[in-house]
């Protein structure tokens, strides 16, 4: 490589530590407001809700709230005319309604304001906890998102993507490399919407046919109804609210039917069935629930208060069916043999032609979960579902189409995507796995056998990988993968984020076959960017301002990636928040996910500036600062198949030269954790005009005028045997 | 002679010389398992109150999942002794078994072990086995508070 003025190297040098050291360390400093914000510790008690969030910026003009009501609960928003209050519409508190969680695990606290007709008129973000929403632009993000709903109707059909009318769907634009959250923040949208459309009206509840009951004629003992599933069981345990681990669950409560002739006998007796039936309206449908452990009452006392009972609900679909006193009946005893013993017990009917025994239903407890660290309360909810089996139903249970799952949705809608994406992995594993067929093709002088591939891969995966997919791989999903693997492991969470998945499955097994090089060196969108610069700028006429830093400095310098990568783990054993902030050390969001232009001038300056470095220098980013490098690099030290080297490789230094990645050390052995598998001392290893050994043995053949052979797989000419001449001739 | 195929050079513990492939497997899984060795701490000399230390240190690292099982350590308690162990365990590996394998998993090649191949090693090996038994004791129902 040619040198420089030992000056200029030196000022290079220093330019490019303070770069990698400084900015990174600015970077966490500039959270933004809603991310991790700290909420009001009585937000989710509070009655009066709107002292404590700004419910005036969702339904602007109002300028009196009421107290929270209904359940789930919502806040009616009203505007003063002449001196009378009038409505002008609701807020409602996201986690009154639903604690959906999104990309973090934690649910986006949003407000929603709607007006007297149901239309969406404000929303506001109260606290998220998005990794990829962390910083610089991303609020901005989230806020232009949710303006997609103002003005939409909540019993629209809003889903995220492309709007198609013959259908009834309204689509709404994603954000780039956040969809998990945005379907996420859809879900809370309109499920938010409907709770409380169908609470005021402004919904009509769907109407189902009314089960017809099958009645097996013989009575059920308890252990029967618990098997065959006319009896179900909700447990909730002390450490899913919070509490500390016990054996005792926090609450455990069995429940069923009783307008099931069969199980309402089993459970009241004929007489006290036959009594309970007298109650009944045509269109009210009476459950039992019982406690059989834990102290927490599911009565609760807000019935005394307000006449509602806010612990248990009932929901069947999008429909929520709350009791008050009246929906209320003691229920002294079970009859059925074998019933467990309990402590609370009662009859809850629900009065609503919307609901029918025929279709699947779940009983809800609606409870707090106290965070321990913070203590403080957000609202959880533990639900069990029933539904009647075969036997018990004329006709059998009706066919239930299930929604699928978010994850499924974006396969589904991503499919092309996720096929081009695919056939890149694959080809380009082949293409490296032929790199013998290849390597031998290509020469020192001529490349571009190997090199067209690779160079193919980089564009494709700057382009199609990192600016069309936002698929960069990064730290913060190894740091997510190695808490999921110790504490809790969520398919789901995974799944959500295709490009990714597929992504991790082929460095987890090209990592394994070769190293971390095949992912590195050819298909990581910053790394080929990085280096596409630095081979693009030596094209231009700048090779003679590129150079590497001494041998010496850069195995000392290697270390520091490795040292990120360890501490970034050992902080989000303390905390996954701060390791996130710490990983904005990548560069990766600022110059793929959020864009180079979109963010605040540290992360600006510090991607940039690591890029502009590249005209300089081979992969500065890669070799020293990489906590992604580094975690891969650890376990490429067993890979099972590495590179090739003949024994003159230990005096011979044409390799060591050529490499870029300086993983080739005096004694001529590869470094596996620093090899980026680009190839080229594998074409010089065949190559009879480069590799000092074979350009010997092919000048001493041709001198001797003896044949040139192979070159075998040892990387030497395959030897000639001369055939004793008492040989007999090969037929 | 450096062998420039290897990035250090090649070494062939005594175990791996078996012929049978199930007693090699055996002694694959004890080389995991168990990290003293006879030869390599006398050859390397390696005092008696280190060596002392080492057990103390395993049996007290042993309580701390007899513990997390018995729900009195949770699993940052855990997750801490099983870093300091990995750490010691770099060094002890590096005095009594100093090497590392190279190669596909199922061959008999292995070269000696730099600091950073052992960091390497024991960080890979006890991730595993500390994720096999953190799962282990959720699928029972332990662990569950963080
Ligand atoms: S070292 Fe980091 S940036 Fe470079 S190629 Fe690997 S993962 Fe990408
Ligand atoms: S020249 Fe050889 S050793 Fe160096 S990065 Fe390329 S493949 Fe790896």
């Amino acid at each position: 490589m040619p040198s420089l003025p030992d000056s200029l190297k030196r000022w290079m040098r220093l330019a490019f530590l303070s770069v990698a050291v400084a900015l990174p360390a600015t970077a966490p400093a500039l959270a933004q407001t809603a991310y991790e914000a700290q909420l009001p510790a009585a937000l989710d008690t509070a009655a009066a809700l709107c002292e404590h969030v700004p419910c005036a910026e969702v339904v602007p003009g109002a300028t009196h709230f009421s107290e929270r009501k209904g359940q789930p609960r919502y806040v009616e928003a009203y505007v003063e005319r002449n001196g009378h209050r009038e409505l002008a519409g609701y807020v409602v508190l996201s986690t009154d309604v639903t604690d959906t969680p999104a990309y973090s695990g934690k649910p986006v606290v949003t407000l929603i304001g709607l007006d007297t007709r149901g239309r969406f008129i404000g929303v506001r973000i109260l606290k998220h906890s998005e990794p990829i929403l962390l910083l610089g632009i991303p609020e901005a993000a989230l806020t232009a998102f949710n303006r997609q709903y103002l003005g939409k109707f909540i019993g629209d059909n809003i889903e995220i993507g492309h709007s198609r009318p013959d259908e009834n769907i309204i689509g709404l634009d994603a954000i780039s490399g956040a969809t998990v959250t945005v379907i996420a923040q859809n879900q809370v949208m309109m499920a938010a919407g409907a709770a409380v459309g169908r609470q005021v009206g402004l919904l009509e509840a769907t109407v189902r046919p009314p089960a017809q009951f099958l009645d097996p004629g013989r009575p059920l003992d308890w252990a029967t109804m618990v098997s065959e599933g006319l009896v179900r069981r909700l447990a909730v345990r002390p450490e899913q609210v919070g509490l500390a681990r016990a054996a005792e669950p926090f609450i455990e409560l069995w429940f069923g039917d009783l307008n099931h002739p069969a199980i309402g006998r089993a459970v009241l007796g004929g007489d006290g069935w036959a009594a309970l039936r007298q109650r009944l309206g045509e269109h009210d449908h009476a459950l039992f629930i019982l406690r059989t452990a834990g102290r927490e009452s599911f009565k609760g006392s807000g019935f005394v208060r307000g006449g509602l009972y806010d612990r248990v609900q009932v929901r069947q679909g999008q429909d929520a069916f709350t009791f008050r006193d009246l929906d209320y009946l003691n229920l002294y005893g079970v009859r059925a043999a074998g019933a467990p013993a309990f402590s609370e017990s009662g009859i809850f009917i629900v009065r609503s032609p919307a609901f029918s025994a025929a279709w699947p239903w779940k009983l809800v407890f609606l409870g707090n979960r106290v965070d321990r660290e913070t203590g403080a309360r957000t609202f959880a909810n533990f639900d069990a579902e029933y539904w009647l089996p075969d036997d018990y139903l004329a006709g059998g249970r009706p066919a239930v189409v299930q929604p699928d799952a978010p994850w499924v949705r974006i396969w589904k809608t991503r499919a092309p995507q996720i096929a081009l994406f695919s056939l890149l992995l694959v080809t380009t594993a082949l293409v490296y796995a032929s790199r013998d067929r290849l390597t031998r093709r290509a020469s020192r002088k001529n490349p571009w056998p190997v090199n067209a591939f690779k160079y193919a891969a980089w564009i494709t995966s700057i382009g199609f990988v990192g600016f069309g997919l936002l698929a960069q791989p990064s730290i913060t999903q190894v740091l997510t993968w190695f808490h999921a693997l110790l504490f809790q492991w969520t398919w789901s969470l995974f799944l959500s984020d295709p490009f990714i998945f597929l992504f991790w499955i082929f460095i987890i097994v090209t990592v394994f076959l070769w190293g971390r090089g095949l992912f590195c060196g050819w298909l990581c969108p910053f790394g080929s960017l990085s280096e596409l610069i630095y081979k693009v700028a030596g094209a231009v006429g700048l090779k003679r301002i590129q150079f590497s830093l001494p041998k010496a400095l850069h195995d000392r310098l290697k270390w520091v990636k490795y040292g990120v990568f360890l501490g970034l783990l050992a902080v989000s054993m303390f905390s996954m928040t701060l390791a996130e902030q710490l990983a904005e050390i990548e560069p990766f969001k600022t110059t793929f996910l959020v864009g180079l232009f979109n963010r605040s001038w540290p992360y600006t300056l510090f991607a940039a500036g690591l890029l502009g470095l590249s005209i300089f220098i081979e992969r500065p980013f890669c070799k020293y600062l990489c906590p992604l490098g580094a975690a891969l690099a650890m376990p490429s030290t067993f890979r099972w198949f590495g590179l090739r080297r003949k024994q003159e490789c230990d005096r011979c230094k044409a390799c060591g030269t050529g490499c870029g990645s300086l993983a080739i050390d005096a004694d001529g052995r590869i470094d596996q954790r620093e090899c980026l598998l680009c190839l080229d001392c594998m074409v010089m290893y065949t190559d009879d005009h480069a590799c000092p050994p074979l350009v010997s043995e092919r000048k001493r053949r041709t001198r001797a005028g003896v044949e040139m052979t192979p070159i075998g797989t040892d990387g030497y000419f395959i030897p000639i045997r001369p055939v004793p001449p008492d040989t007999p001739p090969a037929n | 002679m450096v062998d420039p195929r290897m990035m250090t050079e090649p070494v062939t513990p005594d175990w791996t010389r078996q012929p049978s492939p199930a007693r090699w497997l055996a002694g694959e899984l004890r080389d995991h398992l168990w990290p003293w060795s006879r030869q390599g701490m006398q050859r390397r000399g390696a005092s008696r109150l280190v060596q002392l230390f080492g057990f103390a240190f395993a049996v007290i690292v042993s309580a701390c999942w007899v513990l997390a099982v018995r729900g009195e350590l949770g699993p940052h308690g855990v997750i801490a002794w099983w870093t300091g162990w990995s750490a010691f365990e770099v060094a002890l590996r590096l005095q009594a078994k100093p090497y590392v394998k190279e190669g596909p998993w199922w061959e008999r090649r292995y070269r000696r072990a730099s600091p950073m191949d052992m960091v390497c090693y024991v960080g890979f090996k006890n991730l595993l086995l500390g994720a096999a038994l953190f799962f282990a004791l959720k699928s029972q129902g332990f662990l569950g508070a963080a």
